[in-house]
């Protein structure tokens, strides 16, 4: 067993794991933050998606060793129950959520684009969901709620920063 | 037999009522509540019939999209109970086979291994929603390579997948038959031996295709084929089971239809079904592919093994191999017509590929035998419509139970006719499309029919004259 520090969600963890296992399982199994999804275990569905050091990762692909030092931001981590991130309300509001299970990762993996491209054409919105398979939307409603969300956090970031009271 | 419903005089009058313009709201049956939302026109307030409902249009947002973006909405695969096991099955990897030995030995004798099943330990060993021909785990034969012949529960995952490596399995090759044509001959291989492969059949036949054809202006022949399709729900078939000290077991699944689910679970654990109590969860996309049982009672069983509660998740890979897909279909239309394009005869045959096992392959036979003509107004039909087994991952319910698949045969050819006479592909479908009072080819007679105001609507939204045919 290896011994790893990494700092989740805003909190410091320290975690005892196996050699083989992936940050997905740790984030799972150790940590109880099911948000993140095991859709194909083989990277190719983003229902994993989390966001190590500021970049969207698949965390079926990570070893949890690997995340070591860094920090993870998870979908638990970007929101509470009643102070939603603009993405979140935006996936809700423009119904980008049908079974809701590759919701969290492709929110995640949404975030990391809006993060480095604030602007981002519709063509970059595709491009940055590209990882994030969604068999119920047809994804139009997702790509309309990521450039949605960019509006506003370009009108308001501070409020946005702090994710805005509803 | 009289096939009129019957409407006493009070309804009559009610339903009188309704249908009469400006005084639905009055209507006792109303389901639309007064106020209704601003952003629709005046004229529109009070829904008519066959008029749009107050609910096109508006927004509406899912009362359960809010946790769906907090990632707190729970999933089979995100529930977990204190000693829980992961159960893994061992599948076939061979299409077609004796069972001669599997020894589970070794497996057992893994430490973290807490049971081994075989298709031997299952009370009865068979499933299906029409047909009982699939076996929760095979014993005897292997009819399709995502067949399971072997499951473990494991204190991890990854302790049952090692395990499973550990299961000896000693087949003998049979013979095999992948091609649905070849299926159909009388010298081929019979999956379910003495079963004939062809398992269902659907034929429907109205007025006198031959006479017609020959009659005809122009005969159009053309062969269309579909291909397996895999529902891919992101969430994986999940479920976990808790047998009781009573003898009662609960069973948390991703089935999409729990009451059918339920009786049979009962069935192949051999236990009344007051002993079974199965909780639907929310569901991380079904499609038709999680319509009925799975792993469920080798999971139960493991769990009576063990008495610990034993979680089952499928992989990504036998969610190609091992659960249900859509059919491939095979169909032959041979079609008559007249000078001016309107259809006077169709001859339909389709080969459905069913795949090792029929689950709802009646119920897709019998849909796409009806809709195989299309929406359209045709005197002279004959439909002759099998499903056939083979050696293959089986087939199922999928969104549409077939429509999808005859839909592309018939809108193709209607292109190919209006192609070859010179004809608007749209002129072609409002000169033979269903009116009100058509009759369906069983001989439904058809009422509300808007399907040319549709397709006129289509067209001018879209700006078909404008894009040039």
């Amino acid at each position: 067993m290896i011994t790893i520090r990494f700092v989740v969600n805003g909190a410091l963890q320290v975690l005892s794991v196996a050699p083989e296992t992936t940050l997905l399982g740790a984030l799972r199994n150790q940590l109880g933050l099911t948000g993140a999804k095991s859709g194909c275990e083989v990277g190719d569905c983003g229902a994993c998606t989390v966001i190590v050091d500021g970049r969207s990762v698949n965390a079926c692909l990570m070893l949890a060793v690997q995340a070591d030092g860094c920090t993870v931001l998870t979908i638990e981590g970007l929101a509470t129950r009643e102070k939603l991130h603009p993405l979140q309300r935006a996936f809700e509001e423009l119904a980008a959520l049908q079974c809701g299970f590759c919701g969290p990762g492709a929110i995640l993996s949404a975030k990391a684009l809006l993060d480095v491209n604030p602007d981002p054409s519709r063509q970059e919105v595709r491009d940055g969901l590209a990882g994030n398979l969604c068999r119920c939307t047809g994804y139009t409603k997702m790509i309309d709620a990521v450039l949605h969300a960019a509006q506003e956090l370009r009108a308001a970031p501070t409020s946005a920063a702090t994710h805005g009271e509803r | 037999m009289d096939s009129k419903p019957v409407v006493d005089g009070q309804r009559q009058a009610e339903l009188q009522r309704a249908a009469t313009p400006g005084v639905a709201a009055e209507h006792p049956l109303r389901i639309y509540r007064e106020p209704l939302p601003a952003v629709f026109p005046a004229e529109l307030r009070v829904p008519e019939v066959r008029l749009q409902t107050p609910a096109v249009g508006q927004r509406a947002t899912r009362p359960d999209a809010r946790l769906h973006g907090l990632g707190q909405t729970r999933y089979i695969d995100d529930m977990a109970f204190p000693g829980m096991l992961h159960a893994r099955i061992k599948r076939a990897g061979v299409a077609s086979a004796r069972i001669l030995r599997i020894d589970t030995r070794e497996a057992e004798a893994m430490p973290g291994v807490m049971a081994v099943l075989t298709g031997r330990d299952i009370p009865v060993n068979s499933f299906g929603p029409s047909f009982q021909d699939q076996p929760v785990l095979a014993d005897d034969r292997v009819f399709h390579a995502g067949d399971g012949v072997a499951a473990v529960a494991a204190v991890t995952e990854q302790l049952a997948a090692d395990a499973l490596e550990k299961i000896r399995v000693e087949y003998e090759p049979l013979p095999a038959v992948f091609d649905p044509l070849e299926a159909l001959r009388e010298d081929a291989h019979q999956v379910h031996a003495p079963a004939n492969n062809v398992y269902a059949r659907k034929v429907i036949r109205k007025g006198d295709v031959e006479t017609a054809l020959a009659a005809s202006a122009h005969v159009f022949e053309q062969q269309y084929r579909t291909q397996m399709v895999e529902h891919v729900p992101i969430e994986p078939h999940a479920a976990i089971a808790l047998w009781d000290a009573n003898g009662r077991v609960t069973l948390y699944s991703s089935l999409g239809r729990i009451t059918l689910g339920r009786a049979d679970v009962a069935r192949t654990l051999r236990l009344p079904v007051n002993r079974v109590r199965l909780v639907g969860t929310i569901v991380g996309g079904n499609f038709g592919g999680k319509n009925e049982i799975t792993q469920e009672p080798v999971l139960a069983l493991l769990s009576k093994k063990t008495g610990r509660p034993v979680k089952g998740v499928y992989t990504r890979n036998e969610e190609f191999t091992a659960s249900t897909t859509r059919h491939p279909f095979i169909m032959d239309y041979k079609t008559g017509v007249d000078r001016d394009g309107r259809i006077l005869a169709r001859k339909v045959r389709l080969v459905l590929d069913g795949g090792a096992y029929c689950s709802w392959s009646e119920t897709t036979l019998g849909k796409a035998a009806i809709l195989s003509v299309g929406p359209y107004r045709i005197d002279h039909l004959l439909v002759e419509a099998c499903v056939v087994y083979t050696n293959k991952t089986m087939t199922g319910a999928m969104r549409g139970f077939g429509a999808p698949q005859v839909c592309f045969a018939y809108e193709s050819q209607m292109d190919e006719i209006a192609a070859a006479l010179g004809i608007d592909p749209l002129e072609i479908r409002l000169r033979n499309v269903f009116v009100n009072g058509s009759s369906s080819p069983t001989g439904q007679v058809l009422d509300s029919v808007v399907v040319r105001e549709s397709l006129l609507q289509a067209a001018e939204r879209f700006g078909w004259k404008e894009g040039g045919a």
